[in-house]
């Protein structure tokens, strides 16, 4: 995979433990803290794939995700939702807004790893 | 069963344990480690502080995004440390997975409280929650290590109190003793809790530190479930607690279906014990098909009671001077006829309408008939003393008896039901109730010779019925002979 993974996450602790695990796994990785951030580095870098958790300061991320979709530039990147455990209504919003898949925090790493390659192949 | 409200908190314990057992093994073995796992650990127990901060404070409940992020945190560096260090150091290792049971334990009981929305929750059989028993430290950690490493929650109490005041705060499945305790000592502690209504059920293991076995037998007969001898085996205490939670769910599920049928027995006790007397009410409910709409073809006596000129005398009442009489009256009837065994089928306004023989028939069913149209009769003395005393008007009843074979049987929708009577021997009955005097008891040929007893016969009449062509003799009934 030759473009970065884009983690956004707003839990600096969270963000900074993610994208740890995702570099052992050789992943590059590119991360934002809000909406608004995420969409800039998604036109910045073209990620493969983006993490993105749902609720974040400034712009959330069914915001963001819906905006993604509308721009032209950015709008075949592939986004898996991060949402709380149990949150059956965050993940239905989720691919409402246009995500592509779902993981559940805290995350199954190689589960998320799968999804991340099988998306970043498509 | 379960405490839900106390689950948190008790998760909360075990994290906070989980976390510094780790954070004490890794501040000895800090020297063996590469920088980068060192970093790891550094993340992981910032990670823990600030997991403590949240639960510590008071000011305000953590948000649950909050937790679970720090969670998350906790998890994702326990989960690389484990894959970096996890053969070289084993130790830090089991530390590593029983942090981790910690963490999926208390995201498994968040996640449960996200999901409640109010409705019945599943009890699920693993896993336990054990409160383990033990004034020395290192003996309660050794079980508590033992025992969250198979996924039960353990909760330790270092004396016989602080077990009593647990055993009253949370809904334990097995409680592990020791018997030799200062203080309170282990034998007290299983006194009380078979004494107690609530605990008695909960299964106890007795652990005893010496080969004692008269002291094993001794609290056996006390009520304790199991015992182990120290140092007892770790397989051994596992298969001793399964079966300890597995009698503890059993007796749940017992308890819980006996509080149902309970539940129905007092519905069908309140829908039919008031006109019924508490004999056929337990018929009733001995047998499964008696609820069924349906009925059978049986022989009963027919009891018609009503008082003359009521209609008259409470048109010159006030309505409340009605409800009392009628009150009164009623009540009075209707204890006379339910120790007499008969059913009441109904009230219409003033009169009474009561069975002899159905649900349940019996051989003197006439002969009770009679003798509770007697007893009815002899109470009017007693009830018109407290009219007059209220000034209240006095009354008479006339009462009317016929045996005949009748339909029984729950009858009407399912909806509404009830156990009653249809065939000519009800009407029958109307029409000598319809000749009958204040005072008077009216029986018919019929039930004349259904008697088994002998009873001062008055004088006897025949009379005719609207849909049959041939009369009905009836007699007077004067009282019974003894």
């Amino acid at each position: 995979m030759s473009r970065p993974v884009l983690l956004v996450e707003d839990n600096e602790l969270n963000r900074e433990m993610l994208a740890r695990r995702l570099r052992r796994a050789g992943l590059s990785v590119v991360v934002a803290a809000d909406g608004r951030e995420a969409l800039a580095r998604m036109r910045e870098h073209s990620p493969a794939v983006v993490l993105m958790d749902m609720s974040l300061p400034i712009l959330d991320g069914w915001s963001a995700c819906r905006m993604a979709r509308e721009d032209e530039q950015i709008r075949h990147i592939p986004i898996i939702a991060l949402t709380a455990h149990a949150m059956e209504e965050d993940r239905r919003k989720a691919l409402q807004a246009g995500c592509d898949d779902y993981a559940t925090k805290p995350v199954d790493f190689p589960a998320l790893l799968a999804k991340i390659e099988k998306l970043a192949e498509q | 069963m379960t405490s839900s409200h106390q689950a948190p908190a008790l998760w909360s314990e075990l994290l906070l344990r989980s976390l510094a057992e780790v954070r004490e093994l890794f501040s000895r073995l800090e020297d063996e480690l590469g920088p980068a796992s060192g970093d790891d650990f550094a993340h992981l127990l910032e990670g823990g502080s600030r997991l403590k901060r949240m639960l510590d404070s008071d000011a305000e409940q953590p948000s649950s995004h909050d937790l679970m992020n720090v969670l998350a945190a906790i998890r994702g560096y326990a989960e690389m440390l484990l894959e970096d260090i996890g053969e070289l150091i084993p130790e830090l290792a089991a530390a590593l997975e029983r942090l981790l049971k910690a963490v999926q334990g208390a995201n498994d009981s968040g996640q449960e409280s996200a999901a409640d929305n109010g409705q019945p929750r599943n009890i699920t059989s693993e896993p336990g929650f054990i409160l383990a028993v033990d004034d020395l430290q290192e003996n309660r950690e050794l079980v508590a290590r033992y025992l969250s490493r198979s996924g039960h929650i353990v909760v330790t109490a270092a004396g016989g109190e602080e077990a009593l005041s647990t055993l009253e705060q949370t809904d334990v499945d097995v409680v592990l003793l020791d018997l030799l305790m200062p203080g309170m000592d282990g034998r007290e502690v299983l006194y009380r809790i078979k004494q107690h209504p609530e605990w008695r059920a909960t299964p106890v293991i007795v652990i005893s530190g010496s080969q004692d076995m008269d002291g094993i037998i001794e609290c056996i007969e006390a009520g304790a479930d199991d015992y182990l001898f120290k140092p007892f085996n770790p397989v051994l205490l596992q298969a001793r607690i399964k079966a300890g939670i597995e009698r503890k769910r059993w007796h749940d599920r017992e308890e819980q279906y006996r509080l149902q049928l309970e539940r129905n027995e007092k519905f069908i006790r309140a829908t039919f014990g008031r006109y019924l007397s508490d004999e056929i009410v337990t018929d009733i409910l001995e047998r499964p098909e008696g609820l069924e709409l349906g009925g059978d073809l049986r022989r009963v006596t027919i009891m018609m009671s009503d008082i003359r000129g009521f209609t008259t005398l409470s048109e010159r009442l006030q309505p409340s001077q009605v409800v009392t009489l009628l009150n009164r009256y009623l009540g009075a009837m209707t204890d006379i006829i339910m120790a007499h065994q008969g059913t009441i089928d109904e009230f219409i306004g003033d009169a009474i309408l009561a069975v002899f023989g159905a649900p349940a028939r019996r051989e003197d069913d006439a002969d009770r008939a009679v003798n509770c149209a007697l007893a009815m009769q002899a109470a009017m003395a007693g009830i018109n003393a407290h009219n007059r005393a209220e000034g209240l008007p006095e009354i008479e009843t006339g009462i009317a008896l016929n045996t005949g074979d009748v339909i029984a049987g729950n009858i009407g929708s399912e909806r509404r039901s009830k156990y009653g009577f249809v065939g000519h021997p009800m009407n029958v009955t109307s029409r000598i109730e319809d000749v009958t005097a204040g005072g008077e008891i009216l029986v018919s040929d019929s039930t004349l010779h259904s008697l088994s007893g002998t009873f001062q016969v008055g004088t006897s009449q025949a009379i005719t019925v609207k849909g049959i062509d041939e009369s009905i003799v009836i007699h007077q009934i004067l009282g019974a002979n003894p």
